[in-house]
């Protein structure tokens, strides 16, 4: 419990969710979601008509809409792949996001309490991460925790947190070799704590359950070019997610990973992910090792600017991969120019809060 | 339980300095009585330390170290907790487990006695994964594994050489810290075991510590501390950050989290912040030295990496504090004593695989 309660931000905060199905799943989260504006990203065939659950306050988004405000932009956007969520992202006038798959459900607590998964977003998100020193007792921004001996005092401040990653309780989120290999694990452990991905460590960020400040991360946030069309699936968060590291860690921002769970019911067919995810086994070899080793100049000072520069980067060093990372650096700049059309303050919006970066 | 954890009992020491006595091994019974215990008495030599009856164990105190080491015996400190690294030299065994006396047994979530020795050992036994973030924590415990997105070619992990536990009820905070929140204990117990991101160095704590006595143990010197030194309370930290550079340049890795003991005792924080006083100022240089420093490729060996080490903290350091330069001097006496009373040399410190990275 914390010792205030956590503000609502129910003005500064969309919850983004991309469907193909259906949104039964939100009457669980009713209670915990209802207080917030919801962008729903409906992939697939846009004549269906997905049915929100009353009482909650929404936009719409189906492919027709994407195509129609994108316009030949609309080509970065993924099609039949809930990538496409990331066109939520850009549409959203909000400082925050909350992102979450419809077949995420509310998790418990080890006392059997239902988790508010939102809520402990926006702790993580209001409080500093501490990505320049590792700190033995996790956030030591949490209530009863600090930071242990030998930390650095002038570190303590630590810097503004720009994504919160969660965690998933019952189906883990596991590649499609462990799936085939492990169908009846589940994740049944529950650990307490909310930690800062050092600076320097990138990660595998997974889109079901996760939180970012859109003023300060938001352009890093795209989700790739997968499904219909495109040689791979199942890399569009872990994209971002190593774009979205690289960035924060040149631009001093911090990444958090631990609390929330939530629940995840259903399994992806294991058969279906290897296809998609099948060349991503190999590519991911040549991928990571770029990511770790990427440098951004000192004048890139805007998350724009880093993100442009690392599409350049991409498309000089990936492209031998595969033709696919050309067109994913062109799709990475269309995306970046979409953006700032879309949210025309420009440079303002992705700044920094306190002016220069570094 | 998958498999059974193995006792390891001829191949592990268990090292715990003392001043006051060792009633906390009553507790500790179950859990320790198989091994072989090191016990290094620091302070007054003429003082006699009771050992618990039924522990196989030896006690050094302070005539011993001098005995044993001659004039090299400056490099361990006295009236500080530090000596207990002599421990660590003096073992022949493969995996140290060292634990302060004031800890005690802590009861995991369903209240059953957490045997710390036996998490250590699991955590010591199976692989790290220092090179890439797996954000499901150990990969290799049971009911875990990698999530999407790790790379295959990395699923093997690396040697694990340092196992760092934490501590419930006292938690293990600097003296301003404990001056302005005296009444906090650590009452969350978090079920995760993790490998610290090559790259990243952090503040390691004696209290619970296991490592590969092997694999590292040259680099676990805990520095000048205590009577005639400027500083205390460094000792372990010291320690860590050299262990940390030297475990990433030699590619192993380190764990921290699980196991907890329950931590009874709080140090008094006016004490600690006369000891710690100037380390406030210091660490604020040191941990930029330590983040910043880089290995020669053909320093191979643990002590090769140490020695070069201590010449760039002399080179580094000596600017902020002569206190450097005599603890450079004291890091090298160290590995002078270790080799001597290690003469297998070379090869009880390379990498079990051989060529370091």
């Amino acid at each position: 419990m914390a010792a205030p309660s956590t503000p609502l931000l129910k003005d500064e905060l969309d919850i983004v969710i991309p469907t193909i199905r259906n949104l039964d799943f939100l009457e669980m989260w009713r209670p915990f979601f209802e207080q917030y504006h919801l962008i729903i990203v409906q992939d697939g065939d846009p004549s269906k008509v997905i049915k929100v659950p009353e009482g909650f306050d929404y936009e719409l988004y189906n492919r027709n809409d994407i195509n129609r405000i994108l316009g030949p932009k609309a080509s970065c956007i993924s099609f039949k792949d809930s990538a496409c969520r990331c066109f939520g992202y850009m549409v959203s006038k909000k400082k925050y996001i909350y992102t979450i798959d419809d077949d995420c459900f509310v998790a418990k607590d080890p006392s059997g309490k239902d988790i508010n998964a939102l809520q402990q977003h926006i702790e993580n998100l209001l409080s500093p991460s501490t990505p320049l020193f590792f700190n033995t007792l996790y956030d030591p921004y949490r209530e009863g925790a600090d930071f242990v001996r030998g930390y650095p005092f002038s570190l303590r401040e630590g810097v503004p947190t720009a994504v919160s990653h969660g965690l998933w309780l019952n189906i883990p989120d596991y590649d499609a070799p462990t799936q085939l290999v492990k169908p009846r694990e589940r994740n049944t452990r529950y650990v307490d704590a909310v930690m800062t991905i050092p600076k320097g460590t990138i990660f595998p960020m997974c889109g079901m359950n996760l939180g970012f400040n859109r003023d300060l991360i938001g352009p890093a946030m795209y989700f790739g070019l997968m499904g219909d069309g495109q040689p791979i699936g199942r890399y569009d968060d872990m994209w971002a997610g190593w774009c979205t590291k690289v960035i924060c860690d040149h631009l001093n921002l911090g990444v958090k990973t631990g609390l929330p769970y939530i629940w995840h019911s259903k399994a992806s067919n294991p058969f279906v992910n290897l296809k998609k995810e099948y060349k991503g086994i190999y590519w991911q070899e040549e991928i990571i090792p770029f990511f770790q080793a990427v440098t951004l100049p000192k004048e890139c000072t805007t998350v724009q600017q880093c993100y442009l520069e690392l599409a350049k980067q991409v498309k000089a060093k990936l492209s031998a991969t595969d033709p696919y990372f050309t067109k994913l650096a062109d799709a990475m700049v269309t995306w970046i120019e979409a953006w700032d059309e879309l949210n025309p303050t420009g440079d303002v919006a992705a700044k920094l809060p306190n002016g220069a970066a570094k």
